[in-house]
């Protein structure tokens, strides 16, 4: 069977990662001089509380040549085939670093190497597709390239509290147009081929997640969806019953963003990913 | 002293003393309109902060005429010239620098002065600064002082005493410093005035307050930021890109001679060391500035002349690096211009903040012309225009603005302040005109307005008896509360609607309207209505003392 390798940018729940045999190479989280393996040495709620009590703000890094390989040589001993998806390479070098180790090594196991130019659960419904297919028997070259044309098909809608952490990281692309509102904003931002875009700004929290349902149902055809939260439980609880009644019979996954990802969105943040593959 | 502040006879004279409460005061005057003015600086920004520069200038100027000895009019002018040049910082603070000097030359060796004296001396001051720059610019505090001074020498041949000719001077400084943009391209590409001629215009309008005894106004008011004679259009990131120059480094300091110090020779000696070179002072003393790639070889030169003070060196990359970027992050390259008119210039931050391409002023009574929308309209690089009245009375003007354009406009007809921001949240920059317009007007029923004013005269509206000067408060143009005081309606007003499934709301206070009083009103809301979020904002609009948004 082919292997399933993401980065933690995935923000799959462990629990679907276990079930789906699905690999999640952890990025780095910084604070300061100390550094953590995001999911591995660091939890989310563990992250959010040293956010609030940290001067400095947190960096991320991409897994190490070393790291990926690690894991490619683990799964080499099960399988002749990997397929190895991540974070888009507009936001971070892990797709770089992990074509690099696919191609070092003697292995006789094929490494296809896919870069989503998505990130979190647009990622990660990417990926878990993907390890459905591995477990439909699928071959390598047709999941990656299923991977690739769905890629284009996935969506990303998310309301933050500021976006202070995606201008200071870097990250925060032509949506930087919502930056510098006078008065108090909730901004809403998407993915859109690797790159942050501006959608809106609410001037209420009700209303930011109305405007995700809308965004949402304007989508044509959705086969499976995540709601995504970080620091912000019940708000996402209450998108993820307005998203049942828009989307019913489907199932909708609930996540909680890793630290690498939540390391650039900060606090409060609740999001909506589609897949439409 | 001769006799009591405002209750002087005619022609009376003043002495040097009073010129210190005078400057005093209008440094005080300043120091408010401080964030407006460093608000008002455009690119390139070889100063910083343009307010902060001219305040600071100021207190070392008072420093020195509180420390003079005597009191004639004379001798604190001379001392005021000195604190202000060992103090100048920045362009404008240098420029102030020269002014004091001239005020100084004219009131020498005077105990006492009179109105037509200090008409001349202020001349004096505007005719030093010309000279003290190797190249003069229009559209900046020189213009404003020289036209300023023009106006109160023209009436000191019709009046003698000092307050009315302040009168006509402040009042040549206020047209003077929103005809700015006119002369200067920078300032009107940027869509403000002069920062520097908006700081003489201030400590003009807050001497003069002093002389009327309006010094309770000084305490609890605010400086008005001068509306430009142009509309204000955004900066837009590709005009930006156009104009990046290499900067180098903004040097500037006090030179104390070994000798007698040759300003002249100095200035010639600098003037191909790089730009905007300023040497002012006397035999004993100089501040420089100039802008040059290499600070070191000025500061040698200098430090073979003297001894230096004060040595600022601020590297102008760094600073318009940060500029570039905050005006990148400000203005979005949208299809599709926005033009909004507003009233307060605290409400005009806000829809700015929010992305507005123009802002129209209201004005006092808030409705402006056909024309000016039109001018506003024309003036943005963009073929699609949305406006915004918010104003009932303004959406008919701004209808006509359609026909008389060949850019496609279209109204979406906020009535209220916080209609239209509410509308623009509502912009979206990925969609074409007609489903903008028609997503602006559907969020304008999202929000519920309320406003608070005084009655200006008595009247029966509805199950409502109005006396003249009682509170009223409006939700959405409907009157819904009077009583005795603006805080009392506006929290009583808002006990009385629907807010359960409200979450936020936004209060907005006025021109004559006190922060601590504003701040009050908040944490009024705050204890009667625990569920909702409160946020307090400076408004800056007349007449109404409150303006609040609930959604």
């Amino acid at each position: 069977m082919v292997r399933i390798v993401t980065d933690s940018a995935s923000d799959i729940p462990a629990e679907v990662a276990r079930q789906l045999q699905i690999s999640v190479v952890p990025m780095y989280v910084r604070f300061g001089s100390e550094v953590y393996r995001d999911g591995v040495e660091l939890s989310p709620d563990d992250f959010y509380r040293k956010l609030a009590a940290s001067p400095t703000i947190p960096t991320t890094s991409a897994p190490k040549v070393k790291d990926f390989n690690e894991v490619y040589d683990r799964l080499a001993q099960e399988t002749d085939e990997i397929v190895s998806i991540h974070l888009s390479s507009t936001f971070s070098t892990a797709y770089e670093t992990a074509v690099r180790a696919g191609g070092t090594g003697r292995r006789r196991c094929h490494i296809e190497v896919v870069d989503s130019r998505t990130g979190a659960m647009g990622l990660g419904l990417l990926v878990i597709a993907a390890a459905r297919q591995a477990q439909l028997g699928q071959a390598g070259q047709q999941i990656a390239r299923m991977v690739k044309e769905s890629a284009r098909k996935t969506r990303v809608y998310v309301c933050f509290e500021t976006l202070e952490y995606l201008r200071r990281g870097g990250r925060i692309g032509r949506a930087r147009t919502l930056l510098g509102a006078t008065i108090k904003v909730h901004p809403i931002v998407g993915l859109d081929k690797g790159e942050v875009v501006p959608l809106g700004r609410e001037r209420s929290r009700a209303r930011a997640l109305d405007r995700l349902c809308r965004l949402a149902g304007e989508c044509g055809h959705v086969s499976s969806l995540a709601v995504e939260q970080g620091a912000a439980p019940e708000e996402a609880g209450r998108l993820h019953a307005s998203l049942q009644s828009l989307f019913p019979g489907t199932d909708i996954y609930s996540s909680a963003i890793g630290c690498a990802v939540a390391a650039h969105t900060g606090p409060r943040v609740v999001g909506v990913c589609l897949y439409g593959g | 002293m001769q006799g009591k502040r405002g209750a002087r006879g005619r022609a009376a004279a003043y002495t040097g003393q009073d010129l210190r409460e005078m400057f005093a005061a209008a440094t005080s005057w300043l120091e408010k309109s401080v964030p407006d003015i460093n608000a008002l600086n455009v690119f390139p920004v070889p100063d910083g902060d343009c307010g902060t520069n001219m305040l600071l200038t100021m207190r070392s100027t008072l420093d020195e005429a509180y420390r003079a000895p005597d009191n004639d009019a004379g001798a604190v002018a001379q001392a005021m010239a000195r604190g202000a040049l060992m103090g100048a910082r920045g362009n404008s603070g240098v420029i102030l620098s020269q002014i004091f000097r001239g005020l100084a030359q004219g009131l020498e060796g005077r105990e006492s002065f009179r109105g037509k004296d200090f008409a001349d001396a202020l001349a004096q001051g505007s005719t030093v600064a010309y000279k003290a720059l190797t190249r003069p610019v229009e559209g900046t505090i020189l213009t404003v002082a020289r036209e300023a001074s023009a106006a109160a020498r023209e009436a000191s041949t019709r009046q003698s005493d000092l307050v009315p000719i302040m009168e006509a001077t402040v009042a040549a400084a206020r047209e003077s410093v929103a005809r700015t943009p006119t002369l200067l391209p920078t300032l009107k590409q940027a869509g403000v005035v002069d920062a520097g001629g908006q700081g003489l215009y201030v400590l003009l309008e807050g001497a003069l307050h002093h002389l009327k005894g309006e010094d309770g106004l000084i305490r609890d008011q605010r400086p008005e930021v001068v509306p430009s004679s142009v509309p204000l259009v955004s900066r837009f990131p590709q005009m930006m890109a156009e104009k990046e120059e290499p900067y180098g480094y903004c040097t500037e300091f006090v030179l104390e001679g070994n000798r007698k110090l040759d300003a002249e020779k100095i200035k010639k000696s600098l003037s191909g060391e790089g730009q905007s070179l300023i040497v002012v002072g006397d035999e004993k003393i100089l501040h420089i500035h100039i802008h040059t790639f290499d600070p070191g070889r000025i500061l040698h030169q200098a430090t073979s002349l003297g001894i230096l003070h004060q040595i600022k060196i601020q590297n102008m990359d760094d600073q318009h690096q940060e500029y570039a970027e905050m005006v990148k992050a400000q203005a979005p390259p949208a299809e599709i211009a926005t033009v909004v008119v507003v009233s307060g210039d605290g409400l005009g931050q806000v829809f700015r903040s929010l992305g507005a391409s123009v802002i129209v002023p209201g004005g006092q009574t808030m409705n402006p012309s056909t024309r000016e929308m039109l001018q506003a309209v024309e003036s943005v690089p963009q073929q699609k225009v949305i406006i915004l009245p918010n104003n009932k009375n303004v959406v008919p003007a701004a209808r006509q603005v359609q026909e008389l354009t060949s850019k496609k406009v279209k109204v979406v007809p906020s009535e209220t302040m916080p209609q239209g921001v509410s509308a623009l949240l509502a912009f979206n920059y990925d969609a074409d005109l007609a489903t903008n317009a028609a997503q602006m007007e559907s969020a304008l029923p999202a929000v519920k307005t309320i406003e608070v004013t005084r009655a200006v005269r008595p009247a029966r509206i509805g199950k409502f008896k109005v006396e003249k000067g009682q509170a009223i408060a409006f939700v959405d143009g409907e009157l819904a509360a009077v009583g005795g005081s603006p805080p009392g309606v506006l929290l009583d007003v808002l006990q009385k609607m629907d807010t359960e499934k409200s979450e936020i709301v936004t209060v907005y206070f006025g021109k004559i309207t006190r922060r601590s009083e504003a701040e009050g009103v908040a944490a009024g809301i705050r204890e009667k209505l625990p569920n909702l979020e409160v946020e307090l904002v400076y408004g800056g609009q007349p007449h109404y003392s409150y303006i609040a948004s609930v959604e």
